[in-house]
């Protein structure tokens, strides 16, 4: 409670703010930015005189709102699959699967999940592999598909009902939206009499300075303890800041910086990598492919025709190789990097030895987008080409990595495996919270992927998760946050 | 990577020692393989094994074999003997093209829990997916042998014959099963790809499978009553076929089973030679130790490096000097070059005991001249008041096209979308940008963001990937100078003369927008965002945006980069 014995003087617009408060009792920060239209910077410096006089008291609430994911937009726009699904039975009374599959044109997955719903709830049958309907008259989560709409238009409506459901199936998520509620403590009519509008000058201005009246005139306090103003300085993205940090640290390594296509031929991501073209890596679920271009051009070099040797029977490296057809039609499909090892492929041809080589580079798998996948994520890669190298050397190389990157000493090698490395370690770092983190992985490249460059030393290959790393250090969960667009974390994100 | 579920109970008692959870992860780790999960009440352990090319680890007899190595309880490849049966499988010359080889092999006395058999069928579920190649290349079958006679047929059937398949009570012709049963929905392409369809069939005329789809109903089915078994591998390469063999056998000897070899009769078009199947002959691969050591960084003597192979199960046998004539166990086959033997070597010897080596490969670092140049736009635009946004490049079509009123443009998409969010590939950047403002309208304005990345693009047949840098600014105050200011500062800045000229572009403003022209050639577009894209967007203030070409600036060092 302030002293009601003393004179209180306030700026006009404060007393202004004041009154307004004081008739509504209450009030949103937001509602009375709205209401008084005053910018929000200076509204904060007057409300300061109101909140340390304490004639408003002001307090956080944080409302929580429910937004869509994709999944939960698409559902809402086309209808949920399982209603999807018992529409399109009701229309044809049996389907097989693949003629469901077409009606529905939509993710196999999803139909599955959807079959597998209904199934679950006794409304569906499946015999001898068609699907029918038990109970033609189940108008099933109808109220929940109301809920999707309106959630879509981005109306309130109550989803108590469906909240767990929809949280659960990953159709939407919840959104805290953080706002200031002002209340009137003491209200105007009270302390009115205490009040004086102060007539100091705030402001000093060139005029003053120059005829010397700042000599005779009262500049008004500033107050100290007000907030001040809203102010968002240009900043880069703290994700993309610490990509550059590494870069830094890498490049002081003595790591020479290399960069390759986004679009990338198979034979840069996979046969100049002795990964055999019926590795299941290379299949339709596990690696995006253009459609448009199907095809790029394969390398004239003469090391395509000496990669195909090392596929089919080792070409001079001594080994047995893959042993069957190798086809330049699959080298030449065109996809979307997935792997940056792709990077350090291109750049075996005409390697300087000794040479260290570095690249952050966007890698992209089919992955259904949730807290831990992305469908693009980014990758640190590199090489060590040296006659002298060893596998002991390679340890070392990750030691440092984990010394001054993860910079932490509690770590641990693993034997790994990768197509292209023989030996192959994975690097694991232990966190505090989440024990174990596979940080890490490297090899010596095999001598059938470096024999076709004309390479005869050993070179190291390593990569490092880097997207997992920023988000241990962060505390970030999600790792959609990583490439998020929300203002609030883009403007205030902690830099570290 | 391939995941398995087994007891941990069973674990221990597998490996003859109590472990915690903590110690069995990390003599895990010497069979490339990890905890992934522990569910304490099922006694269920979920692990990962990261090779793809040792399939005969993805079960727990597998790794355990490895470990008891690493544990010196065992060493070398374990033995177990092979005794003859009578029966024969008598192979068709008509799938010479389509699915030509087969290995068998018998195993009596066993005596398999529920759990066993489960156990056995996730392996065989693992090896026909992954290392099967989803049963294309190699599928297992086993069979009840006490309803099986001799000679078995492996042979192309008319497709009208019939049988009870697996979980079915009725009888099907072939095409029905490849219609109608769910793993003839799963596997049948396999089939109709052959233009035939393969037969196993016993002398008594009953019917085993039809590989790699489905087994038959009753002599296909294992319960814990089966006694005697017939394995079976088919595929369409030889060597895979029997290595999966020999990882089954391999595991049943485990189990205590007695194993009996089959013969395999082939026809002149597919071998010149019948086979005793399962094939054990030992592979041998010669290796110089000197060679190692020196790859590895270590000085292991021959018998040191002797005892150590035999921990990873090989044989190993001295030749004098640094030679070694290594054997390897016939449920292997991933052994290619002496750099494979080099890994088992480190393996046993332990990644975490070997030391790690300081550096001593010097040589200059540095950053890509074009990283170089787009950190300084980059810096450029952070000091114009400029929010950094990273945005995928992989995205929904109708961010880069009707939500900003355009429409024929020509995108690099891709074959296989998980979803339609993530479906083709941004080939500029500016309509990201009014997305992000799109999403952000309950924030304080003004908004000042921008986002310098690589975009693709087709030109003629070819892919180009190139990068972008562009910048947007949203307010209720927001005009054509809040961004002509600040790109012509970032030009003067670089040092590069460029004019504006006026544009006709649908997501623009007519008269209020314009094209970037340097040295006469446009390379970017900079002007007020039409009011009706705001709509759209539902951004409820003017947006001004610019977006240039960062390998048309000549003080820069971007570049065009094409795929091929």
């Amino acid at each position: 409670m302030s002293n009601l014995e003393d004179k209180v003087a306030l700026p006009p617009e404060a007393i202004k703010l004041y009154k307004k408060i004081s008739s509504l009792k209450e009030i949103s920060i937001k509602e009375l930015e709205k209401v008084m239209q005053l910018d929000r910077g200076k509204m904060e410096y007057f409300l300061s005189f109101l909140i340390s006089n304490a004639f408003v008291e002001r307090t956080t609430i944080v409302n929580q709102k429910y937004e869509l994911t994709d999944a939960g937009r698409q559902a809402a726009e086309k209808g949920l699959i399982e209603r999807l699904i018992v529409t399109a039975l009701l229309n044809k009374q049996s389907l097989n699967f693949s003629e469901l599959e077409k009606i529905l044109d939509c993710d196999k997955q999803e139909m599955n999940a959807g079959i597998g719903y209904l199934k679950k709830l006794g409304i569906l049958q499946i015999i001898k592999g068609k699907l029918s309907l038990l109970d033609e008259k189940a108008d099933i989560n109808k109220t929940m598909q109301e809920v999707l709409k309106e959630l879509s238009k981005g109306n309130e409506v109550d989803i108590t009902k469906h909240q767990k459901e929809l949280i659960q199936r990953n159709l939407a998520f919840v959104q805290e939206i953080k706002d200031s509620i002002l209340k009137i403590v003491i209200p105007y009519s009270e302390s009115k009499s205490m009040i004086t509008e102060s007539v100091d000058i705030s402001r000093l201005t060139p005029a003053m300075i120059r005829d010397g009246s700042w000599k005779t005139t009262k500049l008004r306090s500033y107050n100290l303890d007000g907030a001040p103003p809203k102010y968002y300085p240009g900043r880069k993205q703290p994700y993309a800041q610490f990509l550059d940090e590494v870069k830094q640290k890498l490049a002081a390594f003595g790591f020479q910086e290399m960069r390759g296509p986004i679009v990338e031929l198979e034979y840069w991501n996979f046969d100049a990598l002795f990964q055999a073209q019926d590795h299941p890596a290379r299949e339709w679920s596990d690696v995006y492919r253009i459609a448009n271009p199907k095809l790029g051009k394969l390398p004239k070099e003469n090391h395509v025709k000496l990669v195909q040797k090392a596929h089919e029977d080792g070409y001079d490296t001594g080994s047995k190789g893959w042993r069957y057809k190798w086809s330049p039609e699959k080298s030449a499909r065109l996809v979307l990097r997935a792997q940056g090892t792709s990077v350090s492929a291109r750049t075996l041809v005409n390697l300087p030895i000794p040479s260290k080589y570095f690249s952050i580079s966007r890698c992209f798998r089919p992955d259904t987008v949730d807290a831990t996948h992305l469908s693009e994520f980014n990758q640190a890669e590199g090489i060590v080409a040296d006659p002298s190298i060893t596998f002991r050397d390679l340890l070392g190389i990750l030691e440092t990595f984990a010394l001054e990157i993860a910079e932490t000493d509690k770590f641990l090698f693993k034997p790994d495996y990768y197509p292209f490395t023989e030996p192959s370690v994975e690097l694991s770092v232990r966190d505090p919270k989440l024990g174990n983190i596979e940080f890490g992985g490297a090899g010596i490249f095999r001598p059938e992927v470096v024999r076709p460059f004309n390479i005869d030393v050993p070179v190291i290959a390593w990569g490092l998760g880097i997207d997992r790393l920023f988000m241990v250090k962060h505390g970030i969960t999600d790792i959609r946050e990583l490439f998020s667009h929300k203002m609030e974390w883009l403007r205030s994100a902690k830099m570290s | 990577m391939v995941s398995i579920k087994t007891s941990y109970t069973k674990m221990k008692e597998l490996l003859g020692i109590d472990v915690t959870i903590e110690e069995l992860d990390n003599l895990l780790s010497f069979a490339k393989s990890e905890i992934d999960d522990f569910v304490e009440e099922e006694d269920m352990l979920v692990i990962d094994i990261k090779t793809s090319n040792r399939p005969d680890l993805w079960c727990a007899e597998g790794m355990v074999r490895d470990i008891k190595g690493i544990l010196e309880q065992e060493a070398g490849i374990p033995d177990y003997e092979v005794n003859k049966s009578d029966y024969k499988v008598v192979v068709d010359s008509a799938l010479a093209s389509t699915r030509p080889y087969i290995a068998c092999a018998i195993a009596k006395n066993l005596d398999l829990t529920d759990y066993s058999i489960k156990q056995l069928m996730q392996h065989s579920e693992k090896i026909d997916n992954s290392y099967g190649r989803k049963r294309k290349r190699s599928s297992i079958g086993m069979y009840n042998l006490s309803m099986i006679e001799s000679p078995i047929e492996y042979k192309v059937i008319d497709k009208s014959h019939k049988f009870v398949p697996l979980e079915h009570e009725e009888e099907m012709d072939l095409p029905t099963i490849l219609e109608e049963h769910e793993k003839g929905l799963e596997f049948g392409d396999i089939v109709k790809g052959y233009g035939h369809y393969p037969i196993l069939l016993s002398a008594n005329g009953t019917t085993l499978s039809l590989p790699p789809v489905i087994n038959s109903n009753d002599v296909g089915r294992i319960t814990e009553d089966t006694k005697e078994f017939l394995i079976e591998v088919t595929g369409t390469n030889y060597e895979t076929v029997n290595v999966v063999l020999n990882i089954l056998c391999q595991t049943m000897a485990d189990y205590g089973a007695d194993i009996y070899s089959v013969e395999i009769v082939y026809p002149p078009e597919i071998r010149d030679e019948n086979d005793i199947t399962p094939l054990l002959e030992k592979e041998e691969i010669i290796v110089d130790l000197d060679t190692i050591n020196k790859y590895l960084g270590v000085k292991l003597t021959s018998d040191a490096g002797t005892d150590k192979l035999r921990e990873r199960r090989f044989e190993c046998e001295s030749l004098g000097k640094a030679n070694l004539k290594v054997k390897i166990p016939p449920y292997r086959k991933d052994v290619f070059h002496w750099v494979d033997i080099a890994e088992e070597i480190a393996i046993a010897l332990d990644y975490n005991k070997l030391g790690a080596t300081k550096w001593k490969v010097i040589t200059t670092g540095g950053l890509l001249p074009e990283t170089e140049s787009e950190n300084k736009v980059r810096s450029i635009l952070v000091g114009s008041g400029g929010i950094e946004i990273f945005s995928n490049i992989l995205t929904e079509p109708a961010i880069l096209t009707t939500n900003v009123n355009m429409t024929k443009v020509d995108l690099v998409k891709l074959q296989n979308p998980v979803s339609l969010t993530y479906s083709v590939l941004r080939d500029r950047l500016f309509p990201l940008l009014i997305n992000v403002l799109s999403k952000n309208t309950h924030e304080t304005y003004p908004q000042s963001i921008f986002e310098v990345g690589e975009v693709v693009k087709i030109q003629g047949k070819r892919v180009l990937t190139q990068t972008h840098a562009s910048y947007a600014f949203a307010g209720a105050e927001a005009s054509f100078e809040d961004v002509h200011k600040r790109l012509h500062m970032m030009l003067d800045l670089l040092d590069t003369e460029y004019k504006i000229e006026p544009i006709s572009h649908p997501a623009f403003t007519e008269g209020r927008s314009g094209k970037i022209l340097i040295a006469e050639k446009i390379c970017g577009v900079i002007g007020e965002i039409h009011p009706s894209v705001l709509e759209l967007n539902q951004i409820w203030v003017p947006v001004v945006v610019f977006e240039i070409q960062l390998p048309s600036i000549p003080t820069l060092n971007c570049k065009k980069k094409f795929t091929d």
